[in-house]
């Protein structure tokens, strides 16, 4: 029986397409982009063209793509890189969305431990984000405004331009940072038209290759670079430049761009699908939340056995799922998400994760869901 | 750069071009011109309709208006642009569409701002039933709440609500962008650059595109002396260029042999001195034969009074005597802190900046002449066949189009 690959959410297989765009600067084309020599110029050329796809596929200006090895590098940069410029202006508190990845809660952490005033915003009981309440966090200290566009575990997509417009209100000089890690490539992440001052972008999550990301900026601004050195990427990002890596990204956001209505029309069918079916496992439902989705992602909330034992049952039968973020999931965390959704502890822990990818087929939902109702059939008897 | 944000998009964008207005002989031209450069423009974003209308022209879009509003303000020719939402042609519909529109601006200015403000209206269809001045006010009454943070003030007012109606349409919109201004690029005709890494040149080319040229590029490489990064930064500064004009054409021309030539020739400490000064006649003889074929009607440099040693009246001189077509130099009264300044607007500053050798590096004279004669270029040039080698030159010319 061949496996049931459902978490695209932390990562997705990388598309023959983008691995083929990548394969001679993995082999012949090796030359550092710096170097002065015709090998090295053929290599900033392949940069420079990846550059302008990225700036194409989000409607910027190519020197506004900063090239970072992932969606973290590029939230701690924008993060950390707009706060700490900001200090001199006086600007010292910092603003988080209420279910933002480890990565953000981690870098605000360390903005606290620097003096930074952290501030939260929260989600409302439809699992939107509580405008009236970020109203009140945003004034003229706030030096930035990190926010998600597309919730890991829900799909929800937060009102994001709103809240830019509340930024731009309340705390005009404050720089409002979007995670658009598991937006871009299925929806429009211009950030000129979401309100965003910079935007951060994963390769691995739209069938690219893992260690590729960049920051992309809508205007020029100062931002403090983390990693000092060589001057690459405009004295932003120093150090070599991941050449077939960054190939990579563009050419899977391009991919990605180009096949998009078409791949949202096929998982706004498997997912009606599969919601319905899952609705008739004895006990199980699916949560819901917010007023738009992006239909790739489905949590289940499953009373009676914990996730962890769940997932287990589910593998042995070739389907891989998950419980939350991947990386919460390493450290046994409870989903912020789930928790600002008001769910019990129980429930949080026993909710599970499927994600859908390009590649995502209904034969493969049925055998999931196959899978999950011997799961339930097995486990019934422990649960009672 | 304050991005405003609005719950529902604009239906289009409203673009204002000035000067062409008064140009009545060709006002058509230059209209369908900046219609052409204004697709253009958005094509890499959006395809985008673009129609004509009494002075105005209006960009229409599926998505993406904001981009594209963005994009607009980097066309010439344009001097301002409006996000714009289309109301029917009747008092009650239009202050409909008007109060979300002032919300829109409302909502985008800071705490405790309160702007001086009016409505404005402009009505180009006369069967409208009331009068612009009527129509201000029957807006103004119906649309303004207490509490607005607004004060009154017809005279210069800070912000606008605009309403322009037309063809049994209107248009309502309160946001302005301002436009670069300038000429549609390629309305005053075609113009050759001699582009090299410098700060300079780039800057040069952005003001002859702004004034309507539309601008070919031309590059003197020491191929064989110097390395291909000096080619590849003129080419990244040809395609910030091309952020103004769309496609832009870079002619290469391989120059070490010429260089190699004319050292041959410039043996004496004398003549060694005039080395830079014949390097640079060659470049203008070169370059007049490749506009002729590229059809430009004049060569632009970046070239300024006084701003090194060797840029003297008297070699500006010697050198603008080999040109076979007007030497147009619009930084000829530039300080540097001027041209630097543009040169970072446009975003060419940072890889100009990037220090690369150039082909005027090579064999440089230990001792410059700054008052150079033209019989004594002359005299020194004679020891050669110019036109052979002018004509051999031209021929390893490569041509790179670039976007």
């Amino acid at each position: 029986m061949a496996s049931v690959y459902l978490d695209h959410a932390a990562t997705t297989p990388l598309d023959p397409r983008v691995r083929a765009a990548m394969a001679p600067f993995l082999e012949e084309q090796f030359a550092n982009p710096s170097s002065r020599h015709a090998p090295g110029v053929r290599a900033a050329q392949a940069l420079a063209e990846s550059r302008r796809r990225v700036a194409r596929a989000l409607a910027v200006e190519p020197r506004r793509v900063v090239f970072t090895s992932g969606g973290t590098e590029a939230l701690n940069l924008g993060l950390l890189g707009i706060a700490r410029a900001a200090r001199t202006a006086g600007r010292d508190a910092l603003v988080v969305g209420p279910t933002e990845h480890a990565c953000v809660r981690g870098a605000a952490a360390a903005l606290e431990r620097e003096g930074f005033e952290l501030r939260r915003l929260r989600l409302d009981a439809c699992g939107e984000l509580d405008l009236e309440h970020a109203r009140e966090q945003l004034d003229a200290r706030v030096a930035v405004v990190a926010q998600m566009l597309v919730n890991n575990e829900l799909g929800t997509l937060y009102d994001v331009r709103s809240l830019a417009r509340l930024v731009r209100q309340r705390a005009p000089h404050a720089r409002l940072l979007v995670d658009a890690v598991q937006a871009a490539g299925k929806l429009d992440c211009a950030p000129r038209e979401l309100g965003a001052d910079a935007l951060a972008l994963s390769a691995h999550k739209l069938h690219g290759p893992k260690g590729a990301g960049a920051l992309v900026l809508a205007s020029e601004f100062p931002l403090e670079p983390l990693v000092h050195g060589g001057g690459q990427e405009r004295g932003l990002r120093s150090g070599t430049e991941n050449v077939p890596a960054c190939v990579g990204l563009g050419v899977a956001l391009e991919l990605a761009e180009l096949e998009r209505e078409a791949t949202l029309a096929r998982w706004r069918e498997l997912r009606a699908f599969f919601v319905q079916r899952l609705a008739l496992l004895p006990g199980a439902r699916v949560l819901e939340a917010g007023r738009e989705r992006v239909p790739s992602t489905v949590s289940l909330v499953w009373p009676g056995a914990p996730a962890a034992v769940r997932l287990h049952q589910l593998e042995r039968c070739g389907v891989f799922a998950s419980a939350g973020s991947a990386c919460q999931a390493a450290k046994h965390e409870l989903s912020p998400t789930l928790k600002a959704l008001g769910l019990s502890d129980d429930d949080a822990r026993s909710t599970l994760r499927f994600s859908f990818g390009r590649t995502t087929t209904r034969e493969e939902l049925e055998q999931a869901l196959a899978a999950l109702e011997q799961v339930g059939r097995e486990l019934a008897p422990l649960v009672r | 750069m304050n991005l405003p944000v609005s719950t529902t998009p604009p239906d289009a964008l409203l673009v204002r071009y000035g000067e062409l207005a008064l140009k009545r002989g060709n006002r058509f031209q230059f209209e369908q011109a900046l219609m052409r450069n204004l697709r253009a423009a958005c094509s890499s974003i959006e395809p985008v309709r673009v129609e004509r209308e009494h002075g105005r022209l209006i960009v229409f879009a599926e998505r993406r208006l904001e981009s594209l509003a963005q994009r607009c303000a980097q066309v010439f020719g344009v001097t301002s642009i409006s996000p714009a939402w289309l109301a029917p042609a009747e008092p009650e519909g239009i202050c409909r569409v008007a109060r979300g529109v002032l919300d829109d601006a409302l909502a985008a200015l800071p705490q405790g701002a309160r702007p001086t403000f009016r409505v404005l209206t402009k009505r180009a269809d006369k069967r409208f039933p009331l009068t612009s001045l009527e129509l201000d006010r029957f807006v103004a009454e119906r649309v303004l709440r207490e509490g607005d943070p607004l004060v009154i003030e017809l005279d210069r007012p800070q912000l606008v609500l605009g309403i322009e109606v037309r063809d049994g349409r209107a248009w309502v919109f309160a946001r302005r962008i301002h436009g670069p201004g300038g000429l549609p690029v390629g309305t005053l005709g075609r113009v050759l650059c001699l582009i090299s890494g410098g700060i300079d040149s780039p800057v040069a080319a952005w003001m002859a595109l702004k004034r309507g040229c539309e601008v070919r590029y031309v590059t003197f490489h020491a191929r064989g002396f110097i390395g291909e990064p000096a080619l590849e930064k003129v080419g990244e500064l040809v395609r910030v260029l091309a952020t103004w004009q769309g496609s832009s054409r870079l002619l290469v021309v391989p120059f070490a042999p010429v260089q190699l030539a004319l050292k041959a020739v410039t043996t004496s400490a004398l003549d060694e001195g005039y080395r830079t000064i014949l390097y640079r006649r060659m470049m203008q003889r070169i370059a007049s034969r490749l506009a002729l074929r590229e059809e430009c009607q004049a060569l632009v440099t970046g070239e300024s009074m006084g701003q090194v040693a060797s840029q003297t009246l008297e070699n500006l001189s010697c050198i603008e005597a080999a040109a076979e077509l007007p030497v147009l130099r619009p930084l000829v009264a530039f300080d540097k802190q001027e041209t630097v300044e543009i040169a970072q607007r446009i975003g060419a500053f940072a890889l100009s900046a990037v220090q690369e050798p150039d082909c005027c590096t090579l064999f440089l004279p230990r001792k410059p002449i700054t008052r150079g004669r033209i019989e004594s270029c002359e005299r020194i040039e004679q020891r050669l066949d110019l036109e052979t080698l002018v004509a051999q030159t031209l021929e390893q010319v490569e041509t790179l189009d670039l976007a």
